[in-house]
């Protein structure tokens, strides 16, 4: 459909203000929310995921396309609730304890959010209680861990650790990555997935839960 | 020729009688951690603020001792004295940008005073401060010309995204690219009043600390690069020659992409080649090693933490193989001698520096 391609143009373009135009618009002309969030809204930010990982685009592009992404999922997030469309899943996010950085993470949350997964970010410097707290409230797929620092990384095996003795262990994929993570130390800490880059962060969630 | 001597002349691509070495940064836990060897009475690790008086004069001499004991060739000093405690967990700048503590290494900027583009009309920036110079000068008078001093500034987009935020800097390249270059500009001029002092104050290599690269890719595109930060960092490179100082270009991350416009911007040297980050001695050697003095590379994300005193003693010798013939090339870490390296890996390095660093001709 035309106007869903238009959409995931501009949200590849980051023009916020005609996606929400054209949000609208197919609304105004009955077409309905899975198929602008899917073929619209994710479509355009599926796009700017491989030019992102294809270093063709730089995080500023990310972030403005994110940006139009979500000024289109405000206006249809009400319906969606409303008419009980099924997520793709749930996943919380957050920077281990100790590390105060944030732009990698909030990258992820960007694309994931762009697949169609509903994202839970519980900020930077995240204990494993507040991790394993937020994927029980939420009835998280996926606990997703970013740290920045080679000195924070080694606190993703005490979140590992404390989900496998949790009451949610089995029912909760846990993914790890940031710049000092390693396919190498997600086997040893025995995670579910690694992602060297954020459009790998959400390949793996839909294989995990897809 | 002294440690001066041999660093001036890897700046300019020649080839001293010894590979120089540098210490780019190093935190208080290898501080003491190296100092247990070569003196005594130092404090268990903890944070500079933590310490009393005694400790504080104590882990400034012992970083001394390191650089007279390993026969460390470069002095790195910074601004000091220039932030306020806020409250336990944060302090604040001279320009008001709110830093959270972290017990895992330098305090991360997370409250940014010039957000929109109205904040700057009524945004005072502060004025240099002599009396912020004070590591310089004791490093001066300390090594007396032994050592080249070394003085970290911030680059345009570090300032730039400290004042603004990170996101919130990357979203306005779009929506007023005008306030970016405002805030740019801003910076730069307190920069470039503050490089007087310092060569009044006896700075010989001014370093741009400018992270702008994670390990895959710059942050900003080459474009942007071009637009909103070499203009910029340009005019204090320039300034620095002017002035008679070499300039060092640090930046974490792939800066392969952004390589060719960092040649352009006149740096001399470029630190700290992460070799997690594709940042190849070898093959930037043959790249640009006639045009650009490659300071780093030893990895201090597995190597130093993980590694072995051999495996260290043969990363030295490998990159020495790699960069060193010929001249222009200053052996250093790949960042920062962090919390989490292996005081006897660190020492190793300086070590096999020495060992393998001698000029063959």
């Amino acid at each position: 459909m035309e106007i869903l391609r238009e959409i995931a143009a501009h949200v590849e373009n980051g023009k916020n203000n005609e996606v929400r135009l054209l949000v609208g618009k197919c609304l105004e002309e009955g077409i309905g929310v899975s198929d602008i969030l899917n073929n619209g809204l994710v479509a355009g930010m599926s796009s700017i995921g491989i030019r992102f990982r294809n270093n063709e685009v730089f995080v500023p592009e990310v972030l403005m396309a994110a940006r139009a992404m979500k000024s289109g999922l405000e206006i249809i997030k009400p319906i969606l609730l409303q008419e009980k469309v099924p997520t793709k899943g749930t996943i919380i996010i957050g920077t281990v304890l100790g590390d105060l950085h944030d732009i990698g993470k909030n990258i992820v949350c960007y694309m994931l959010q762009g697949a169609g997964f509903d994202v839970i970010d519980i900020g930077i410097d995240a204990p494993k209680e507040k991790f394993i707290e937020a994927a029980q409230n939420h009835g998280a797929q996926v606990i997703a861990l970013s740290s920045l620092l080679s000195t924070t990384m080694s606190y993703m095996k005490e979140v590992m650790e404390a989900v496998r003795a949790s009451e949610i262990a089995g029912t909760v994929k846990v993914i790890v990555g940031g710049a000092p993570v390693t396919q190498a130390f997600a086997d040893e800490i025995g995670a579910h997935g690694y992602a060297s880059d954020a459009s790998g962060a959400s390949e793996i969630v839909k294989r995990l839960i897809g | 020729m002294n440690g001066r001597e041999r660093i001036k002349a890897a700046l300019s691509i020649q080839e001293p009688d010894q590979v120089p070495v540098y210490i780019h940064g190093i935190n208080e836990a290898p501080i003491i951690g190296i100092g247990r060897h070569i003196t005594d009475g130092l404090p268990d690790p903890k944070e500079f603020r933590e310490m009393n008086d005694r400790e504080k004069g104590k882990l400034l001499d012992t970083l001394f001792l390191i650089h007279e004991h390993f026969g460390i060739d470069g002095f790195t000093s910074f601004e000091i004295g220039h932030e306020e405690t806020v409250d336990t967990e944060h302090v604040a700048d001279d320009w008001g940008v709110i830093y959270t503590r972290s017990i895992h290494g330098l305090p991360v900027a997370t409250g940014h005073p010039v957000q929109n583009p109205g904040d700057i009309d009524h945004f005072t920036p502060p004025r240099p401060n002599r009396n912020h110079l004070l590591l310089l000068d004791l490093g001066r008078d300390r090594f007396k010309g032994e050592k080249a001093l070394f003085w970290l500034m911030r680059g345009t987009f570090v300032r730039s995204w400290r004042l603004m935020g990170m996101e919130n800097l990357m979203i306005q390249m779009y929506d007023h690219p005008e306030f970016v270059h405002r805030v740019a500009r801003m910076v730069t001029d307190y920069s470039l009043e503050q490089l007087d002092m310092l060569v009044d104050a006896g700075l010989d290599v001014l370093v741009v600390e400018d992270d702008i690269a994670d390990k895959h890719s710059p942050l900003i595109s080459p474009r942007q690069f071009v637009e909103f930060i070499k203009p910029y960092n340009t005019e204090l490179v320039e300034k620095a020659h002017r002035m008679g100082l070499k300039a060092v270009a640090h930046s974490d991350g792939n800066l392969w992409p952004l390589l060719d416009i960092m040649i352009e911007t006149g740096y001399d040297g470029l630190n700290p080649l992460e070799p997690q980050a594709g940042m190849e001695l070898k093959k930037l050697k043959a790249y640009c090693g006639d045009r650009l003095c490659l300071i780093g590379n030893i990895d201090c994300v597995d190597l130093l933490p993980d590694g072995t005193p051999e495996e260290v003693d043969e990363a030295v010798r490998q990159a020495i193989a790699d960069a060193a013939t010929g001249g222009g090339y200053i052996l250093c870490d790949s960042n920062s001698l962090h919390p989490g390296v292996d005081p006897l890996n660190c020492i190793a390095m300086f070590e096999a520096a020495k060992k393998y660093g001698a000029r063959k001709s």
